[in-house]
């Protein structure tokens, strides 16, 4: 082969590696159609008819033809499983496949990777939680790699896996820096808040992390939209919850409960009010602690408005529970 | 009616923090740390029958389901869990020594049931105690300044826990002030209070 310079190893062996004879620093560029490796300086084709791994197949999701004429299966997940190459035997489709009485021959198909077996069951089950509420891709990826992280390392090995599922979504939120309540979580689990929460304590000790700690501001937007709340009224209420916190108004007040109560000051005081009942729904606070937090704020309502809003009630008429 | 004593009283001596490093005179501060509960065991060395006491003692209430009888005493006001192995845990008392005391009447009256009881092994396991400080505290900030010590979930619960390894005590500390130390004997829960108590005067909250 013209451009197959031999270089012998260290330890005498040849290596065969393919350069370019009047080039032999420059990087190789593949060029997968004609199978050729080309040297970019001069042009010249050294390595001839390099297999090409592309698909053999091209498939597309409209046609779901019952057969896939694909030959290799669902990409490998070799992050989190540690790469089981196992081979399984389907069912038989043909008559030899089945013996006298009607039974296949070959049975059942050998169960794989067995000591892995509940860490996908907890993939599957962080998968339909999180498709629940529309979580991203790369939330869901953080979720499997914390599980597999405290899946290895056994400190947690009494628990519920799907609490510990849980809590690993309520973290991987967090830290991508859009948080989830705790509730919200609930509410796609069938754990209850206090395990999810013991869960979490016990997950962040056991991998020696610490979360930042959630702020108004991460719930309003979420909320806001749900209520079908228009644009002005969520920055009110952002900067009404702000500045309550920075004056400290709402001390060991819960942020949610802080957030609901500049909801519902900001909607209020706009064209669209809501009421305390609607705004403890969708952020999963009683409205009696709405109206705790919102006794809190309401002396310094006035100081609490951003200053370009356009007042629909004004403030000495916004009510007062 | 809880009887709440005043048992210890501590000076705290604080040097004021001061951006310009110059040591200020001490200010001694008088921080009354209450106990209001202290926890203990002891064994008797010998199996004690679980029906006889329920049957036979005063003031006992038998759990079958569990395996333990509570015996509850006035004078000291201890609430002992009583096990058929013979050990027995002890709650309620508001100081050291008034847990042995309580312990050591527990012990005459199981005597006095007809069991040969011995009193050993007498350990305090756990001193709770509460603490008020003169000022309000900014939760978030104390567990920006003290990040992996001290964690805040005010989700889960108002107060921020903050673990102190050494002294194997933790502080619960509460955006009004007081906070609740639990540690293994009193001097560590005392000891625990200072260390604690200028990282809180850092983070005082001036609004109110």
């Amino acid at each position: 082969m013209p451009g197959l310079n031999i270089v012998r190893g260290r330890c005498g062996d040849p290596l065969p590696k393919v350069q370019c004879p009047n080039h032999p620093d420059a990087l190789l560029v593949e060029d997968y159609r004609a199978g050729d490796m080309i040297c970019p300086e001069c042009g010249l084709v050294v390595g001839d008819r390099v297999i090409d791994v592309g698909s053999e197949w091209r498939t597309f999701s409209n046609e779901k033809a019952t057969k896939d004429p694909s030959r290799v299966g669902d990409a490998q997940n070799p992050l989190l499983n540690g790469g089981d190459l196992t081979t399984m035997i389907s069912k038989g489709t043909g008559a030899a496949s089945f013996d006298e009485f009607g039974n296949s021959k070959y049975q059942n198909r050998r169960t794989m990777s067995s000591s892995d077996r509940a860490m996908l069951n907890a993939f599957k089950e962080i998968s339909t939680m999180a498709d629940r509420i529309n979580l991203p891709r790369n939330i869901i990826d953080r979720t499997n790699n914390l599980f597999k992280q405290v899946y290895e390392q056994k400190s947690l090995k009494g628990r519920s896996n799907d609490a510990i599922a849980s809590a690993c979504l309520y973290i991987a939120c967090r830290q991508e820096g859009v948080p989830r309540t705790f509730k919200e979580i609930c509410a796609v689990s069938r754990i209850s808040k206090k395990e999810i929460g013991r869960c979490f304590k016990l997950i962040l000790k056991a991998l020696e992390t610490s979360v930042d700690l959630i702020t108004t501001g991460d719930f309003m937007s979420r909320f806001c939209s749900n209520l079908g709340l228009p644009k002005q009224v969520q920055m009110a209420a952002t900067y009404i919850a702000r500045k309550a916190v920075e004056l400290d108004l709402v001390p060991g007040r819960s942020p949610i409960s802080v957030a609901a109560a500049a909801i519902y000051m900001a909607s209020q005081a706009s064209a669209e009010k809501k009421t305390q009942k609607e705004i403890g729904d969708i952020a999963g606070v009683a409205d009696v602690t709405i109206r705790q937090s919102y006794r809190l704020i309401y002396p310094r309502a006035a100081d609490l408005f951003p200053p370009d809003f356009k007042f629909d009630t004004p403030v000495d008429k916004l009510p007062a529970l | 009616m809880k009887i709440d004593c005043v048992c210890t009283s501590w000076y705290a001596s604080v040097r004021t923090l001061r951006p310009d490093s110059l040591m200020e005179a001490n200010n001694d501060v008088a921080l009354d740390i209450i106990i209001t509960n202290v926890v203990s065991v002891f064994r008797t060395r010998c199996h004690l029958n679980l029906r006889t006491i329920a049957l036979e003692g005063s003031n006992v209430i038998y759990k079958p389901e569990v395996g333990k009888v509570l015996m509850k005493l006035r004078k000291p006001r201890i609430t002992a869990s009583i096990w058929s192995s013979g050990k027995i845990i002890c709650t309620g008392a508001t100081s050291e020594e008034e847990a042995k005391l309580g312990a050591r009447r527990l012990a005459r009256c199981l005597q006095k049931l007809g069991f040969k009881v011995k009193f050993t092994a007498f350990k305090v396991v756990n001193v709770l105690a509460v603490c008020t400080m003169p000022f309000h505290i900014h939760l978030i900030q104390f567990t920006k300044n003290n990040r992996p010590i001290a964690s805040y979930e005010p989700e889960l619960h108002p107060a921020a826990s903050y673990r102190i390894k050494n002294l194997k005590a933790t502080v619960q500390v509460f955006s009004t002030g007081s906070i609740t130390v639990t540690g293994p004997n009193v001097r560590h829960v005392a000891m625990a209070v200072e260390q604690i108590y200028p990282l809180l005067f850092e983070c005082k909250s001036t609004m109110r």
